[in-house]
C-alpha cells in the first residue's frame, strides 16, 4: 500500500487581472508521505500561500488535481468537500489578525467543534477544549481570556489548538512563526514538532526563511513566481542546490557568526510581474548564468539525481553542476 | 553603571544612563530602563534584542522625537557629538535633524508619503539645510537616487510605483541627502525579501564606507549584525545586558540571554530534533520582575538574582556584561 497522503498535480491558479492572467501558481506537482513535512519556500509573490489555498479549496484551482487520502478533492461538492475539511486544516501567519476579537480562548477552540457537531454535550466538549489547551501549552487559568490579553507566542499557541480540534491528518502551515520573536518561535516550532510525532500529523510548511524550513522539512520545494524550479530532500538541497536561485537565495540569508562566513552571490533586479508570462525561464532576467536559450524555452523538471528534481537549463546538458 | 573614560571626541553618540517611561493614567510602560550607549566616530553599533526591549525608544531619543506626552523622559543623557540633544530648542533640533542624524525606518511602504514624488522627499531635507534653489536640490537628489542604484529618470515618479526594496532604497537616499554624522536605520530591512535584503545591506555597507559615517543598526537578526556592524550592544527590559566587539558577542557570548538568543536560531541545513527555546515570555514593561529583570527566564537564577540589578561588569576592554554570574575578571562563577 502507498504511503502517500497528498498527490499534487499539475496544479494552475490563474487570476484574471485588467492586463491579463496573472499565473499564481503555474502547474505545480509534488506528492507528500504521511507523517512528513514539506517545506515550500521562495519570496513574495512566488505562489507558496496560493498553493497552500489552492490545496484546501480556499481558492478554486484553475486545473490540475489534488488527491488526498486516494480522493480528488476537486472533484467534491460542497458537502463533501466540508467533511474532507476536517482533516486538512490550516494555521495562519499572523495570530494577531486571525483570532476573532471577541472570542474568548475557549470559544475559538470550540467552535470548529461545534460547526462540525463533533461532541454535542457541552461538558464534554469543555473536556476536549481544555485537553487541547494542555496539549499546547496554554495554562488552564487563561480558558477566559480574550487576544489581546495574550501575547503573540500564546495567540499562536491558541490558533494551532484550533486546527487540532478537528483531529486532522493534514495541516497547512502558512508562515506560523515569522511574526514571532526568535526566543518564542523556538518554542513553536518546538510545540509543532512534537504534536507532530505525537499525533502522526502530515505538514506542509510554507515559508520565506530557509533557516526555519531547513529545520523543520524532510522535502523542501522552492518556488519562483509561480514555477517550482526545484524539488529535493532537505539534506540534499542545502548540501547542493543546482538552480541558481536556490543558490542564491541560500547565500542571500545573513548567517549569525562570524568565522567562515559563506560568499555572497548576489541577484540583479528584483521579481518581474507573473502577469501574462512568457514561455521561457522566468527567473533568466536575474539569473548570473543566464543562456541564449533561457530566454527561449521554459526548461522543463528533470530528475538531476534521485529525488533531485530542478528546472534549469544548465542542468542535464552535460554542464550541471559545474558552477556549484 | 560606570562607563569607561573614552576619548569624549571620537565618540559620535553617547547615551548615558537613559531612562523613558510612557506614563497614561492606567498604566506606566517602563521602556527603557538605564541605557549606556557609545558609538564611535565611523562605527556602527548594532542594538539588538526582540521586542518591547525598548530598541526604538532608544533610537527616537536620539532625535528627541519621544512621542509626548505620554513619553516621559525621566533621567539621562543624550550626546551627540558632545552636544545634549535633549537640552536643544526646538530650532537647533530641526537644524540636527536630518542633517546631523537621519534615521531609516522599518516599513518603507509606509513611510513615504504617497502624494509627493520620490524626487521632492529627497530634495526637501537638500532644500532645508542646504539652502540651496528647489531646482539645484532636485538635481542633487536625482544624483542621489543614482547612488542607491536607482536611475534618475524616475524622480519624477510616486513611491507606488516602486517595489519594497525600491522603496527602501529611496528611504536611504533622502536619510543620507545630506550626508549625516550618524544614520540610525530601525529594523531597515525586516520587510524585505531575503535576495532584496542581501542588496540593500550591500548598498548600506558601501555608503557607510564612501561617507564614514556612524551607523546604529537596529535589528532582532544576528545574521544581518554579523554582516555589518563592529560592535553589538544586546538589549533586553530596556537595559544593554551585554556589550562587546562582534568578536566578544559571537565567541564569547556570557550573558544567559544572550546565549539562549543564539541557542534558538535554527541552523541552516541542520536538522536537530529540538531547539534550544529560551523559557517564558518577554518580561511585561508595565511590570517587570524585581532585581534582574532576566532572572524569571534564566537557567542560571541564584539566590541573589532577584534581590538587586547586577551591575555593568567589564570582562575585558571591550566586552561589559550585566549578570550576577561574572565579577569584574575574565572568570565566571559558573
Amino acid at each position: 500500500m502507498s504511503n502517500v497522503l497528498l498527490e499534487v498535480k499539475d496544479l494552475k491558479k490563474y487570476y484574471k487581472v485588467p492586463k491579463g492572467m496573472l499565473h499564481a501558481v503555474d502547474g505545480v506537482s509534488f506528492n507528500l508521505e504521511k507523517g512528513e513535512t514539506l517545506g515550500i519556500v521562495g519570496e513574495s509573490g512566488c505562489g507558496k500561500t496560493t498553493i497552500g489555498r489552492a490545496i484546501l479549496r480556499l481558492v478554486e484551482p484553475t486545473s490540475g488535481s489534488v488527491i488526498f487520502d486516494g480522493v480528488d478533492i476537486l472533484k467534491l461538492n460542497k458537502q463533501e468537500m466540508r467533511h474532507m475539511r476536517r482533516n486538512m486544516q490550516l494555521i495562519f501567519q499572523d495570530p494577531f489578525s486571525s483570532l476573532n476579537p471577541r472570542k474568548t480562548i475557549t470559544q475559538t477552540i470550540e467552535e470548529p467543534i461545534i460547526l462540525a457537531n463533533m461532541i454535542p454535550d457541552p461538558d464534554k466538549r469543555f473536556m476536549r477544549v481544555m485537553e487541547l489547551m494542555d496539549t499546547v501549552g496554554l495554562a488552564e487559568r487563561l480558558v477566559n481570556t480574550y487576544p489581546h490579553e495574550l501575547d503573540g507566542g500564546r495567540r499562536q499557541r491558541i490558533g494551532i489548538a484550533r486546527a487540532l480540534a478537528m483531529n486532522p491528518k493534514f495541516i497547512i502551515c502558512d508562515e506560523p512563526v515569522s511574526a514571532l520573536d526568535v526566543s518564542i518561535q523556538a518554542q513553536i516550532l518546538n510545540l509543532m514538532k512534537k504534536i507532530q510525532r505525537e499525533m502522526g500529523l502530515t505538514y506542509i510548511f510554507i515559508t520565506h526563511n530557509l533557516a526555519v524550513v531547513s529545520h523543520f522539512s524532510d522535502d523542501i520545494v522552492v518556488m519562483y513566481l509561480g514555477r517550482l524550479i526545484e524539488k529535493a530532500p532537505s539534506e540534499t538541497l542545502f548540501a547542493n542546490p543546482l538552480h541558481p536561485y536556490t543558490q542564491a537565495l541560500l547565500s542571500a540569508i545573513p548567517v549569525p557568526r562570524i568565522h567562515n562566513r559563506p560568499e555572497r552571490l548576489l541577484l540583479r533586479g528584483e521579481i518581474t510581474s507573473p502577469i501574462n508570462p512568457e514561455p521561457i525561464c522566468r527567473f533568466a532576467n536575474r539569473c548570473n548564468y543566464a543562456m541564449p536559450i533561457c530566454s527561449k524555452e521554459e526548461p522543463g523538471l528533470i530528475e538531476a539525481e534521485p529525488n533531485h528534481f530542478v528546472a534549469c537549463h544548465l542542468v542535464g546538458r552535460g554542464n550541471g553542476c559545474s558552477f556549484s | 553603571m560606570e562607563i569607561k573614560k573614552i576619548n569624549e571626541q571620537e565618540n559620535t553618540l553617547e547615551i548615558k544612563n537613559l531612562v523613558i517611561h510612557y506614563i497614561s493614567d492606567e498604566e506606566v510602560v517602563k521602556a527603557v530602563n538605564g541605557v549606556n550607549i557609545i558609538i564611535k566616530a565611523g562605527k556602527t553599533l548594532g542594538l539588538v534584542g526582540e521586542t518591547g526591549a525598548g530598541k526604538t525608544t532608544t533610537a527616537l531619543s536620539i532625535l528627541n522625537l519621544v512621542p509626548e506626552p505620554q513619553g516621559k523622559i525621566l533621567s539621562g543623557e543624550v550626546l551627540l557629538e558632545g552636544r545634549s540633544v535633549l537640552s536643544m530648542s526646538e530650532h537647533e533640533l530641526e537644524v540636527m535633524r536630518g542633517d546631523k542624524v537621519a534615521m531609516i525606518f522599518q516599513d518603507p511602504m509606509t513611510s513615504l508619503n504617497p502624494v509627493h514624488t520620490v524626487g521632492h522627499q529627497i530634495a526637501e531635507s537638500i532644500e532645508i539645510h542646504r539652502k540651496v534653489s528647489k531646482h539645484q536640490a532636485l538635481k542633487q537628489a536625482k544624483e542621489m537616487l543614482e547612488l542607491v542604484g536607482i536611475p534618475s529618470e524616475r524622480s519624477n515618479e510616486y513611491p507606488y510605483q516602486f517595489s519594497g526594496g525600491m522603496k527602501q532604497r529611496v528611504d536611504i537616499a533622502i536619510a543620507l541627502a545630506c550626508s549625516p554624522d550618524l544614520l540610525i536605520a530601525d529594523e531597515p530591512t525586516t520587510a524585505l525579501d531575503v535576495t532584496i535584503q542581501a542588496q540593500v545591506l550591500k548598498l548600506i555597507n558601501e555608503l557607510r564606507q564612501t561617507y564614514h559615517m556612524s551607523m546604529l543598526m537596529i535589528t532582532h537578526d544576528l545574521g544581518i549584525v554579523a554582516e555589518v556592524c563592529d560592535e553589538v550592544s544586546i538589549a533586553y527590559a530596556g537595559r544593554i545586558i551585554e556589550h562587546g566587539t562582534l568578536e566578544d558577542i559571537f565567541d564569547h557570548m556570557r550573558h544567559p540571554y544572550t546565549k539562549g538568543l543564539f541557542g534558538a536560531l535554527p541552523d541552516i541545513g541542520v536538522r536537530r530534533s529540538e531547539l534550544m527555546p529560551i523559557k517564558g515570555l518577554m518580561p511585561d514593561p508595565t511590570n517587570l520582575p524585581s532585581g534582574c529583570p532576566f532572572h524569571p527566564r534564566c537557567d542560571y537564577v541564584m539566590e541573589v538574582c532577584p534581590q538587586s540589578l547586577p551591575e555593568n561588569k567589564w570582562l575585558s576592554e571591550t566586552h561589559c556584561v550585566e549578570c550576577h554570574l561574572y565579577k569584574d575578571t575574565n572568570e565566571s562563577m559558573l
